[in-house]
């Protein structure tokens, strides 16, 4: 029986210690990935042979000396060129101890050398050899060691571009394996049984590992939450071009970021992208506008409207987004776009009528444009396949809108326009409704409310920033966290909550996407008899902004973001005006605009949206993890207060339900959690013992008669079947003066 | 137990009081053999001669005011001895019945493993049944009625000792045992002069005492502890030192005993203490034991209370359902 028991044992170390060594490999595996090693493998080896000497445990006489020879070798293979412990040898290592006592000494820590570092790294391995034989093998403790292992394994995979994918299913299986068989041992030392046969082993061996092969095929193959959280990876790898394959935007992990076509979660900082879109050649700076959407869900924007497509012509859009009223001056652009950008949507300035091509040929006629009505998206298409416009020319009128005309445009809008453009969410916190009300107080008419809202954040020190803007989390709403949190952002900062402050007030507005104008080269281009600038536009420059509705005029551009210029022209027709001051005011307010679009050429690039909720999250900057971690601490701060305090709670609670409810069910329960904290108290009554003799230990213990009473009570209630009980409030006396004294 | 005070039904605390004048040291055993008597069972006392196992019969008897038989079983005793006989009288010309011994309220048969199965039988026919047969007739058999038998285990040269199946007739199995030195002494004192059997008075009629073993049948018995004792008599029918474990005849006779206990100890329902108390008395001699346990040195009371140590004690209701 002793050689099979033996036999047993070493089979339970041995796989014990394995799933140790093999747990505390996965410790190692990622640094192939994310450190700077070379060669990994020997430090594998070496901790597989500090782990066998462990294992055997030989005399540390012996022990110790064999894996400082086996540390001097591989440091000698990898680090020093001179045959070992010959002079030049001597010479190297001492060159190195010295120099590396220095770096400690002056606390240089990245200073030390490569030597030295995989000196102190090979002594970490030795020791953890150690440890976890200790862990494993005598302590028998191995749920510290592997929840560790998991938090390690998800933390690297979450933070590090190292994949765990694998490694915690490994990490999985080896758990539950060694998990599995220490309680088996455990059970087996506590019930001093002993092992007859190993085929005793194998009935708890077999289903140990059925289990095991069960739950991690199940794991494997049901489904799995998508990430609750922005990947934090592209960000760590951005903000470390080494780390990553930095070798430009577009073909790194980083996200190509720019014009993006879904908006319905926004937020999140980016990475600047300056590949070129397009470049354009026109008279004036001017945004170039795309498409718009109508409806905001409190974390972005959707398109609801009923896709509504027509066939258009290049000779005629049919598309405006202003009414004839409105004053507008022939102008032409070029557009010429690069090689890169893939756009298979018209980009055009406001008022465009036609466009054609820049030779004098016809397009082709195959190439088709379909305009959504409500948007105003047009899509190009070559015999129905998408397609990029290498080029075009665009026609257009350029609005001009008169002051008077907006604020004295009467304010009844089409019936569809207030539905579609004035909806907001239902669970739209309020206070951006009151603040709403609040900025355009005072304003009698629509174009100073719109004014007045446009200028609030300006007022107000909002602050533009691209890396550091946070993702509405929960419940949370994208506009109300601006306005009131952060107060930190971008253009779809800016210009979502200008269209939602607007349509809090029920003033029709919009959110338009585009680019905007660009930057200007030193390029002229001289096309039949107009000199035209040229400007270059690139991803940096996609940008979003706000069109309100006025009545007999149209759609209106504003321009809330902060370090930007609203391009459309606004005037004060001279006949009309009573007051020449309005002019001149306007005009130095552009001025304004303009100097601060100048101040700021380097941030007005910046201006950019990112092409997917991942690259818009990439940001994934501190500040998003702060409360999930504050969170998380507090909820496991919770639990343990909640955890210690578990039995006062329940007693309270029990003495609460046997005053209200005095019966047999509460009296039952509450003597029976009598006992259970009793146990806890280290007085535990065993299966076989009767409760009066248990009451007669209890009080024998503290000394009073109070167990015998309330036993005897619950004797009668339990064993005679006694109904009512007479002595209710005696009972009730009793039982808490015992879990008093078994409390405190 | 024995530290704490104790309360006793009334008239029963008084029998004892009573026996506690003449036999000293042996409170368990008169307490016990109370039990047996108001469970309507029978007691049989196994030790070695001069230990007072006749003096605590007779003491019992004549506290209780009832009629008390003794046997002395002899290899040649006849069961007509025990039963009684017919004998002619020549002046009546007609055969008259002279009751044996075995027609009293309490009969001591005395080392009843030296008489002969036949002999033997004719006693044990009369405790399970309430009539014994004497030439054809039913004689039927005074209320109350309640034998002590008992045996000596170290003297087994000549003896019949009794089969399983009989012994399972008592209710209960007790060992005397020698009293301590202080005991003994205070024996000696006590009977230097006369003896104190003499001057033990009836404290009980034979009325109240039926009545009293009217009123055990009484005593309520929980379905949690029923449930107790059927687990405790199946637990030593598994055990494995055990060649034969307790019929159900045993379960039925803890139960009658626990319900008198509970009753002495002036309670009306049964608590699993009095099954724990009560379970070697009651269940040691109705259970074979294999030879390998024998041979091991274990004996019927240490098997039971392993197998009580293994038992949960019902602590809640609805559990046992």
């Amino acid at each position: 029986m002793n050689l099979t028991s033996d036999r047993y044992q070493s089979f339970y170390q041995i796989t014990i210690y394995l799933c140790g060594f093999l747990l505390f490999m996965e410790w190692l595996m990622p640094l192939d990935v994310i450190g700077e090693f070379n060669n990994i493998s020997i430090f594998y080896i070496y901790a597989a042979f500090c782990f066998f000497i462990s294992f055997i445990q030989i005399n540390w006489m012996i022990s110790v000396p064999l894996k400082l020879v086996g540390l001097l070798f591989i440091l000698d293979g990898l680090f020093i060129g001179e045959r070992i412990f010959s002079s030049g040898w001597f010479t190297i290592v001492y060159d190195q101890i010295l120099y590396n006592i220095q770096v400690i000494q002056s606390q240089q820590w990245w200073e030390m050398t490569p030597m030295f570092r995989s000196l102190l790294f090979l002594i970490l391995l030795w020791l953890m050899s150690y440890l976890l034989f200790y862990w494993f093998i005598i302590a028998k403790r191995m749920l510290v060691f592997v929840v560790l292992t998991i938090l390690y394994v998800t933390v690297v995979d979450t933070f590090t571009v190292y994949d765990g994918k694998w490694a915690i299913i490994r990490t999985f299986i080896l758990a539950m394996v060694s998990l599995g068989l220490a309680h088996f041992y455990k059970e087996m030392e506590k019930e001093s049984i002993s092992v007859k046969s190993l085929k005793f082993t194998y009935r708890w061996v077999v289903p140990l590992v059925g289990m095991v092969i069960l739950s991690s095929v199940l794991g494997f193959a049901s489904p799995k939450l998508t990430p609750q959280w922005p990947d934090p990876v592209p960000y760590l790898t951005s903000a470390n071009p080494g780390a990553g394959s930095g070798d430009g935007p577009g073909n790194g992990p980083v996200q190509k970021v720019g014009y993006g076509e879904n908006d319905s979660r926004l937020g999140g900082g980016f990475i600047q992208d300056d590949t070129p879109v397009f470049r354009a050649m026109s008279q004036d700076e001017q945004y170039w506008r795309v498409e718009s959407k109508d409806a905001y869900t409190g974390k972005g924007w959707e398109d609801t409207l009923d896709d509504e497509t027509s066939d258009v012509t290049s000779q005629d859009l049919e598309f405006s987004t202003f009414t004839d009223d409105v004053e507008t001056e022939e102008r032409i652009s070029f557009l010429d776009f690069t090689g890169e950008a893939d756009f298979n949507k018209l980009i055009y300035p406001y008022g465009v009528g036609s466009i054609s091509r820049f030779s004098q040929d016809e397009f082709s006629e195959n190439l088709s444009f379909q305009l959504h009505d409500n948007t105003g998206e047009i899509d190009t298409f070559e015999s129905g396949d998408p397609v990029q416009l290498e080029e075009y020319v665009v026609d257009y009128n350029m609005p001009s809108f008169e002051y008077s005309q907006l604020r004295e445009a009467d304010e009844e809008d089409p019936e569809e326009i207030v539905e579609q453009y004035t909806q907001l969410p239902d669970n739209l916190p309020n206070r951006v409704v009151n603040l709403g009300s609040q900025i355009v107080e005072g304003e009698d008419n629509r174009y100073d409310r719109a004014k007045a809202v446009e200028a609030y954040f300006a007022a107000n020190d909002f602050e533009y920033e691209t890396e550091d803007v946070e993702v509405p989390e929960g419940n949370e709403d994208y506009v109300d966290q601006f306005l009131f949190e952060t107060q930190l952002g971008y253009c779809d900062n800016f210009s979502t909550s200008m269209v939602v402050l607007l349509r809090s007030q029920d003033i029709p507005a919009r959110w338009v996407k585009g680019f905007t104008g660009g930057e200007l080269t030193q390029e002229t281009a001289s096309v039949e008899d107009q000199n035209l600038n040229v400007y270059e536009v690139t991803s940096g420059n996609a940008h979003s902004w706000v069109e309100v509705y006025f009545p007999e005029v149209g759609w209106v551009p504003f321009e809330p973001t902060q370090g930007f210029a609203n391009n459309a022209d606004f005037y004060t027709e001279v006949e009309q005006s009573d007051d020449g001051e309005t002019s001149a005011e306007q005009d130095s307010e552009t001025e304004d605009t303009e100097e601060n679009n100048n101040e700021n050429p380097n941030q007005a690039q910046q201006q950019e949206e990112a092409e997917s909720d991942q690259a818009a999250a990439g940001a994934g900057d501190d500040n998003n993890w702060t409360p999930i971690w504050i969170t998380s601490a507090l909820l496991i701060f919770l639990a343990a207060i909640l955890f210690f305090v578990r039995h006062r709670l329940m007693a309270a609670y029990l003495r609460r339900q046997i005053r209200k409810k005095p019966g047999r069910d509460t009296f039952e329960r509450a003597y029976i959690f009598l006992l259970k904290v009793f146990e806890k108290r280290k007085m535990k009554r065993h299966a076989n013992q009767t409760l009066r003799d248990f009451a007669n230990q209890v009080d024998a213990r503290y000394q009073s008669s109070d167990m015998r009473q309330l036993t005897y009570h619950y004797e009668r209630m339990l064993y005679r079947n006694e109904q009512g009980l007479e002595q209710m409030s005696k009972v009730t006396e009793l039982w808490e003066n015992l879990i008093k004294k078994a409390l405190s | 137990m024995s530290s704490q005070t104790v309360l006793y039904q009334p008239k029963i605390s008084e029998v004892l009081r009573n026996i506690n004048k003449v036999i000293i040291g042996k409170d368990e055993e008169a307490l016990l053999s109370i039990v047996a008597l108001l469970a309507k069972g029978h007691v049989l006392l196994e030790d070695v001669p001069g230990v007072g196992k006749t003096m605590l019969v007779r003491t019992l008897a004549k506290s209780l005011d009832c009629d008390f038989k003794r046997i002395q079983f002899t290899p040649d005793l006849l069961p007509s001895d025990v039963t009684g006989v017919s004998i002619y009288n020549p002046k009546t010309l007609e055969f008259e019945f002279r009751s044996g011994p075995i027609l009293g309220n309490i009969v001591l048969a005395d080392e009843i493993n030296r008489t002969s199965p036949k002999t033997q039988s004719s006693l044990l026919e009369g405790m399970e049944e309430t009539s014994i047969t004497v030439e054809g007739e039913a004689v039927p058999l005074k209320k109350p009625f309640f034998v002590m038998a008992t045996q000596n285990p170290i003297e087994y040269e000549g003896t019949y000792p009794l089969p399983e199946a009989q012994l399972d007739r008592f209710l209960l199995k007790l060992k005397m045992g020698y009293p301590s030195a202080k005991q003994e002494m205070e024996m000696l004192n006590r009977t230097s002069r006369t003896h104190p059997i003499h001057e033990v008075q009836a404290v009980l009629s034979r009325e109240e005492l039926v009545a009293l073993q009217d009123k055990v049948e009484e005593v309520y018995v929980d379905s949690t502890v029923t449930r107790y004792i059927v687990d405790l008599v199946r637990g030593t029918r598994n055990d494995e030192g055990v060649y034969l474990g307790v019929s159900p005849r045993g379960s039925i006779a803890l139960m009658k005993a626990a319900k008198a206990y509970a009753f002495i100890r002036d309670r009306d329902y049964v608590l699993p203490d009095d099954i724990k108390y009560l379970a070697p008395f009651v269940l040691s001699h109705r259970m074979i034991l294999t030879s390998e346990a024998k041979f091991e040195g274990s004996s019927a009371e240490d098997i039971i209370a392993g197998v009580l140590s293994k038992l949960s004690v019902p602590v809640q209701r609805n559990v046992s359902e």
